[in-house]
């Protein structure tokens, strides 16, 4: 396995642990924050700032490199969640759209002050920290955030974060500490983006505040949202989708073997044939009186007719000089799969793929045609 | 957070009215591109996170428009007369109305039912969509910026409030007496000895020389000690003629939503949407209306800022000044028109005070601290009521 597989595998733990832990704000304690990134970059600041002074010192004392970074990653989830209760608190009383725009804020104004603070770099980079790159620690990471995340939800104490996204008023009413629920959320939501912040800096050695703009908190509320607002198994799913499709379109080779060149009259026809697949399954979905079978009908229908509209599309874009001859890397459409993913899914399926169904063992039992218990964490 | 030991080390009192009208012109465009934010946020209490980028699409069609009329970026077209800018004006208006209404009806009005949250989602994927996806196809590096040459009305003027001190002036006149005389002096020696160059002068005239620079260095300190030991205001043509735009653009709007039935019937679906519809309001089409003109009013900020100010496009440069005129619109109370222009006004005026702090490269923090401090504190904004919803 060389060097950018490697990456490619424990960024995309990254992302897991980032989308679940989003999804706990988001999804499970039904809070809408969208800026992830910034519990992630004062993660990977802070354990890179604290690495690159003090492991000469200290790395000895706990025994080594990889104990040195699994203390780090404590660290930076400990800070993380220090901002996460700094946000958390005065936020409480704003409703869904203000919070948002809150938390987008605040992940502005971190960005802002460590691009211009020269201890922290500037908006240069934090360059020489200490590159501790064990694969497993990334994974391990995912999976405890999975763990948390699901038996959380177990307990009783996990049950109210259901029932604070469900009905704030009539939790409280039944008792629920409402203020307590979320802020809770928040700091562990936030630990766990500041310890995959703390594992990023180290695996890359170097971290520019370019790495953690407003993008890549779209991105993650992608991967949230497209797996399904409320559903673990889903952020995973979307999360390892949405991070590995871009990576395969930038491998995709030409019949000639350099690298792929899409036109960009090809990337307007694709649009448009998404945009006609889109526009065919919301008139299914809209007309109630459709019976199973058409409905059903029509969503094939909707892929099928797709496709020669894309050819037929295509043609007739390339008759405009402009588009025949404009060059796309396919590396470049990342961003634009994101856009249109997430409107689609908007636009289709509001509660994302798998809505509030977790993966289970009785789901299995149901693939197999054993009526079982319902799959959803909350109906 | 470097903080000087003197806060207001760099402060210059005198330059305070210039930064103040300066903040004016800027506030006036954010207020602009507020105005649709808050239309239509009060309409259907969404945030449209993709109006930043309605406004980028207009400047990029100024561009394109003023490329058509020749006055693309290599070119030194010299007549350019107000026609010119109206077509401009008006081409970015109606592109950016069709694309919100595009908007509006293919991704808004689908989840019109849904929670608030999917819409401000779908907001963000469109958002993203468009910058994006523009950047495909749209010139993005290097940045096109519009050709100066387009505007005819190039000047400025210079407005004195406090003449310059006396003293100053004097100093001023002191030292032209020595200029004239040591200039004088220089230019009969090299009347005289045509065939020498500047730079290589025997000692004599050598002296001469520099006995005129010295002369000429001290008289132009004199004078800018003079210019500056005034108050004076700085005024560009161009920025008067944004300021002017937009209030007449803003008039027009108080018009349209305050004398015509169409205007009633947006602040009626503004007031309470069912109950409007109830009353037989058309309400699709007051939406589609509220998104026209909200996104026709961003196209004509665009098209002065990519016009006026020069400011280079990519298919990002939208966002920012979005996000400062929704903090402008919260500012002022979100669904509320003169709520949107006076905060757009206070945003261009403390960013430049930011400038004038020497804090300049926290400008665009102080949007999002403002945002932070509104919402907390008087989240209907300094318009709107000062209650704080509980449920």
């Amino acid at each position: 396995m060389n060097d950018y597989q490697q990456r490619l595998i424990v960024l995309a733990g990254l992302y897991v642990t980032l989308s679940v832990s989003l999804n706990l704000i988001n999804g499970i304690t039904g809070q809408f924050s969208i800026g992830h990134a910034a519990f992630y970059q004062i993660g990977a600041y802070a354990t890179g700032y604290l690495s690159i002074h003090y492991i000469q010192a200290f790395a000895p004392k706990v025994g080594g490199d990889v104990p040195w970074l699994l203390l780090m990653i404590v660290v930076g989830a400990i800070a993380a969640a220090i901002a996460g209760l700094l946000v958390g608190l005065p936020s409480l009383r704003l409703r869904g759209d203000y919070l948002a725009i809150v938390t987008l804020g605040f992940g502005e104004i971190v960005r802002i002050v460590v691009q211009n603070n020269d201890a922290l770099g500037g908006s240069y980079a934090l360059a020489n920290i200490p590159r501790i790159q064990p694969i497993w620690v990334s994974l391990l990471l995912a999976v405890v955030c999975i763990a948390v995340c699901r038996n959380l939800l177990k307990t009783a104490r996990g049950q109210t974060y259901l029932a604070v996204r469900e009905d704030e008023v009539a939790a409280a009413a039944m008792g629920v500490n409402i203020t307590g629920v979320k802020v809770t959320a928040f700091m562990i939501g936030s630990a766990f983006a500041g310890a995959a912040g703390a594992v990023l800096a180290h695996y890359e050695g170097v971290v520019t505040p370019q790495t953690f703009t407003m993008d890549v908190s779209f991105i993650i509320l992608t991967m949230v949202v497209l797996g399904g607002n409320g559903s673990i198994t889903g952020s995973v799913f979307a999360a390892l989708f949405l991070f590995y499709l871009p990576e395969y379109l930038r491998d995709l080779k030409s019949p000639d073997g350099s690298a792929l060149i899409i036109s960009g009259g090809a990337v307007l026809a694709g649009l448009l044939a998404v945009g006609f697949g889109v526009a065919v399954i919301r008139w299914a979905l809209n007309n109630a009186k459709l019976a199973r079978g058409t409905r059903v009908a029509a969503y094939f229908g909707s892929v099928v007719v797709a496709v020669p509209i894309f050819f037929i599309a295509r043609v007739g874009i390339h008759l405009i000089p402009t588009m025949a001859t404009t060059q796309v890397q396919a590396g470049q459409l990342r961003m634009v799969i994101f856009a249109v993913s997430l409107i689609a899914i908007m636009l289709i399926r509001p509660q994302g793929i798998f809505a509030h169904h977790e993966f289970s063992w009785t789901w299995v039992r149901k693939l197999f045609g054993k009526p079982g218990v319902p799959t959803e964490i909350a109906a | 957070m470097d903080l000087a030991p003197h806060l207001l080390a760099a402060v210059d009192f005198r330059t305070l009215p210039e930064q103040f009208t300066n903040g004016l012109f800027l506030g006036s465009i954010y207020a602009l591109i507020a105005l649709g934010y808050t239309m239509v946020y009060g309409i259907l209490k969404l945030i449209n996170f993709a109006h930043g980028d309605v406004y980028m699409l207009g400047a990029y069609m100024a561009f394109f428009v003023s490329e058509w009329l020749g006055f693309g970026p290599g070119s030194n077209k010299q007549h350019s007369n107000l026609w010119n800018l109206a077509l401009m004006l008006i081409a970015s208006m109606v592109l950016c109305a069709v694309v919100g209404v595009i908007i509006e009806r293919f991704a808004y009005r689908p989840l019109r039912s849904h929670p608030r949250i999917a819409s401000l989602i779908t907001a963000i994927g469109v958002s993203l969509f468009l910058e994006y996806g523009g950047a495909l196809y749209l010139p993005n590096s290097p940045p096109p910026n519009i050709n100066e040459l387009v505007n005819p009305y190039r000047g400025s003027w210079d407005i004195s409030i406090v003449g310059p001190g006396k003293k100053f002036v004097q100093a001023e006149k002191d030292t032209v007496a020595q200029l004239d005389q040591t200039k004088a002096a220089y230019d009969a020696y090299m009347n005289a000895h045509p065939d020498a160059s500047e730079f290589d002068l025997p000692p004599d005239g050598n002296a001469l020389r520099q006995a005129y620079l010295a002369a000429r260095d001290k008289h132009s300190d004199a004078a800018r000690a003079m210019s500056s030991s005034g108050v004076s205001i700085h005024l560009i043509f161009g920025d008067l003629i944004i300021f002017g735009t937009s209030v007449l653009l803003m008039g027009i709007l108080t018009y349209l939503v305050m004398f015509t039935r169409a205007g009633r019937a947006m602040r009626a679906v503004s007031h309470d949407f069912d109950s409007a519809a109830l009353m037989g309001v058309n309400v699709d089409q007051i939406v589609m209306f509220t998104f026209i003109i909200g996104s026709a009013l961003a196209g004509a900020g665009a098209m002065m800022q990519a016009t006026f100010k020069g400011t280079a496009l990519t298919t990002f440069f939208g966002f920012v000044p979005g996000v400062k005129a929704f903090v402008a619109a919260v500012l002022g109370g979100i669904g509320n028109i003169p709520g949107a222009v006076l905060g757009g006004l206070l945003m261009g005026v403390s960013e430049t005070t930011m400038y004038w702090l020497g804090y300049g490269r926290y400008a665009d923090a102080i949007a999002f601290v403002i945002l932070i401090v509104v919402l907390l504190f008087r989240p209907g904004g300094l318009l709107g009521s000062a209650k704080m919803e509980k449920v």
